[in-house]
């Protein structure tokens, strides 16, 4: 009992405290606000809409090689005849139309003003010689990208959807190269064969373009939820909570060393209350402090921004698990310290440094082929178990999965607890 | 009885010898006070009768529970009041309390009716609501005395309660100890404020270096020393021929009068009683023309004591 009074004291201090709920909900929900005001407000049907970047492409190339490709089999049955032609339809197809706005223009020249002028965000220039280039076995097609250099997000993603498709073409050269330098013949046609076959390959494999260059995660045996076209917020969203969980943890966990030096705690000594029921108490005063935090955040988003967590149960999971191991993670912290001076040069270097490893796969995104590590890097730090799981959730994903990854949450919990109780012990006795 | 039998306490931290080798015993309702300078060892001898350090060797019991073997024993009949401060300023007088109260076990009605009346003794009731990291110096330092009467121990801890508060809440602070005595409860209490001790205690240690130098009533340490008055006059002769060395004998041959020495135009007399050889001491200068214009009587205390003990003044 001594212990819940000595908890509901912490949470009562910790809700008085402007600048703890700063942290706690305004900060986080002011992050995710701007995102959402950023990518131009959800959509009127709870989608997520990114504004369109607008793209003028100037194609100079001429007499190029005719490309053997049926209609069918090139992405989104698009038409082409060379392989500047798939590069601009690609970028004009169907798939990218929600995320671009492509316009052509006659040279160079007018591309770049476009963009000098604000007109556009971003000018791809397709040199005369690319498709010759591109069929040369020793030639060397390059695209020329013009961007506004103010602006990331929408070149990022312009960029993302040319490296993919490019960086598959380019594969497919290099192993038309090796072949030609094996065969030692130099037959133009057997290079617009083999992207015949990739393309082909690629058709079936990709269906969906936009989908597949945005990295949804949707794990093969789930099935997509519907209408969600990009889920940007969510993650976002999920990845603030957690990181400010951390924080809110270790601030909570903090005040075991500001009630040493304040002389509250060792008066607390003083009392017929045994050091375990005062730890124990402390301790509780953290978890429910971020549990609080966490219900909090989760509903906010929910009414706020529209995020759809996943199923409750998942969600409930997660963010169970995230609750223990943020609160473990903020009793380890402290009790590494020697007061709360050390606190705030540490927390700001250990938080930010492990938040911001847990969120790189967030963060990410846009990077294409980087997903493989970014997701095993933020595996190192307990955030990146824990955004995990809550992507996790609003993927949808259920049962032995999200218990799996809740069961790794526990199990950093339990080595943050245990080494933080006993040097606290050890610490007082 | 004794509330308190200190027996050899030791305590170091590192080379440090903080504590060597104190005892003393405490009777039940009096006030009992540790004297010394800053760093003499008062807070950690009463953090080791709190249980908050434990000691290298020696022990002590109170109210009959050992420090060392039963230190639950010992929080439940004590009240401690830290040196410092040691409230939550974000929480209000009656929240503190009401906390603090819990800590010592209390609950419900009970709990409510002893945060009143211990509001009631501090004088704090019409502030009961109001946030402690408000209050003035002496307003927290009462709270922080009523933290420590709410489960109306027998024995209580005030270590250095007075330090940097204003002489009104100084005044109360010191009633309210006299207050408790009163009630019954034995207090033990730390000062390096002479006057304190000397106005409040029964009994009195003085503590310098970690170790005891003496232990008695006020008057049975001013006898372990044998001080006198001095008595400081400073004259102005009325003519031109008076006899200085005369009137310094003459002074000498009062009764009670031990020693009078001149220094740089001041006349130091040593008496056993000032009250009773200023008369006739007045009268010497008058009949030889001497004016006295400024007289100092300083009555053996505790500071004379400290002195002639260490060799320093209990303020250095």
């Amino acid at each position: 009992m001594k212990a819940v009074d000595i908890a509901l004291k912490d949470i009562k201090r910790s809700l008085r405290s402007a600048i703890a709920l700063i942290f706690m909900f305004v900060i986080p929900l002011l992050v995710t606000g701007m995102f959402y005001f950023m990518f131009g407000r959800g959509s009127s049907e709870g989608e997520f809409n990114l504004p369109r970047t607008k793209v003028v492409i100037a194609n100079l190339d001429k007499n190029a090689p005719r490309l053997q490709a049926g209609r069918n089999s090139l992405p989104g049955g698009i038409e082409a005849h060379t392989m500047s032609e798939l590069v601009v339809n690609i970028l004009r197809s169907e798939e990218v139309s929600k995320l671009l706005e492509v316009s052509l223009v006659p040279d160079a020249s007018s591309a770049r003003a476009a963009v000098d002028n604000q007109k556009a965000q971003v000018a791809i220039i397709l040199p005369v010689d690319f498709s010759r280039q591109f069929a040369d076995p020793y030639g060397q097609a390059v695209i020329e990208f013009y961007q506004d250099p103010t602006l990331t997000l929408g070149p990022g993603i312009v960029k993302s959807i040319l490296s993919q498709f490019m960086d598959g073409l380019s594969g497919i050269k290099i192993a038309v190269n090796v072949a030609f330098d094996e065969l030692e013949a130099k037959d133009y046609a057997l290079v617009n064969q083999v992207v015949q076959q990739f393309l082909d390959t690629s058709n079936a494999q990709q269906k969906d373009v936009a989908t597949a260059l945005l990295d949804e995660r949707t794990p093969a045996k789930v099935q997509k939820k519907a209408g969600s076209l990009v889920s940007v917020l969510g993650p976002l969203m999920g990845g603030m909570m957690i990181f400010f969980a951390f924080y809110t943890g270790t601030a909570s966990a903090e005040s075991i060393l500001r009630e040493e030096e304040e002389g509250t705690l060792p008066r607390l000594f003083t009392t017929p209350t045994a050091q375990a029921t005062i730890l124990s108490g402390k301790f509780l005063a953290v978890f429910l402090t971020v549990l609080i935090q966490i219900v909090v955040m989760l509903i906010a988003g929910k009414l706020i921004f529209r995020v759809d967590w996943g199923d409750l149960t998942s969600v409930a999971i997660t963010a169970g698990g995230t609750v223990f191991v943020a609160s473990s993670f903020g009793l380890f912290v402290n009790s590494l310290l020697k007061d709360t001076k050390q606190g705030g040069i540490v927390f700001g270097g250990v938080l930010t440094l492990t938040g911001m490893i847990g969120m790189i796969r967030i963060f990410a995104v846009n990077a294409p082929g980087t997903a493989g590590m970014t997701n095993t890097v933020s595996l190192l730090v307990p955030q990146g178990w824990a955004i995990r799981g809550i992507l996790q959730s609003i993927d949808g994903v259920q049962g032995t999965q999200v218990l799996l990854n809740t069961l790794i949450l526990l199990a950093w919990s339990a080595v943050f607890f245990v080494v933080g109780v006993w040097r606290f012990n050890r610490r007082y006795i | 009885m004794n509330a308190i039998e200190v027996q050899n306490l030791h305590k170091s931290f590192a080379e440090i010898k903080a504590v060597q080798g104190v005892s003393f015993n405490v009777s039940q309702g009096e006030i009992f006070s540790l004297l010394g300078p800053n760093g003499a060892g008062k807070t950690t001898t009463i953090s080791m009768l709190s249980c908050l350090l434990k000691p290298d060797e020696g022990d002590a019991l109170v109210m009959g529970h050992s420090i060392r073997k039963d230190p639950n024993g010992v929080k439940s009949v004590l009240g401690v009041v830290p040196q410092d401060i040691a409230l939550y300023e974000d929480l209000t007088a009656r929240e503190n309390l009401t906390f603090w109260g819990k800590m010592y076990g209390l609950r419900g009605l009970p709990l409510k009716k002893r945060v009143n009346e211990v509001l009631e003794v501090i004088g704090l009731s019409d502030r009961a609501n109001g946030r402690v990291g408000k209050f003035s110096g002496g307003m927290k330092r009462r709270v922080n005395i009523g933290v420590a009467l709410l489960h109306k121990p027998k024995v209580i801890y005030m270590d250095e309660p007075t330090v940097g508060i204003d002489p009104q809440s100084r005044r109360n602070i010191l009633d309210n100890v006299v207050e408790l005595k009163n009630q019954g409860m034995t207090v033990l209490y730390t000062t390096h404020y002479m006057e304190e001790a000397q106005e409040l205690s029964d009994h009195i240690a003085i503590m310098d270096h970690g170790e005891m130098i003496a232990c008695g009533t006020h008057e049975e340490l001013v006898q372990i020393v044998g001080e006198v008055d001095r008595i400081t006059l400073t004259i102005s002769m009325l003519t031109g021929d008076t006899d200085t060395g005369k009137i310094l004998m003459a002074w000498r041959a009062i009764d009670g009068v031990r020693e009078v020495s001149t220094d740089e135009g001041a006349i130091t007399l040593l008496a056993d009683d000032s009250h009773r050889v200023l008369p006739p001491v007045f009268e010497v200068a008058s009949a030889n023309k001497v004016r006295i214009i400024g007289a100092d009587i300083q009555e053996p205390n505790l500071e004379s004591v400290f002195l002639h003990l260490t060799g320093r003044a209990l303020r250095d």
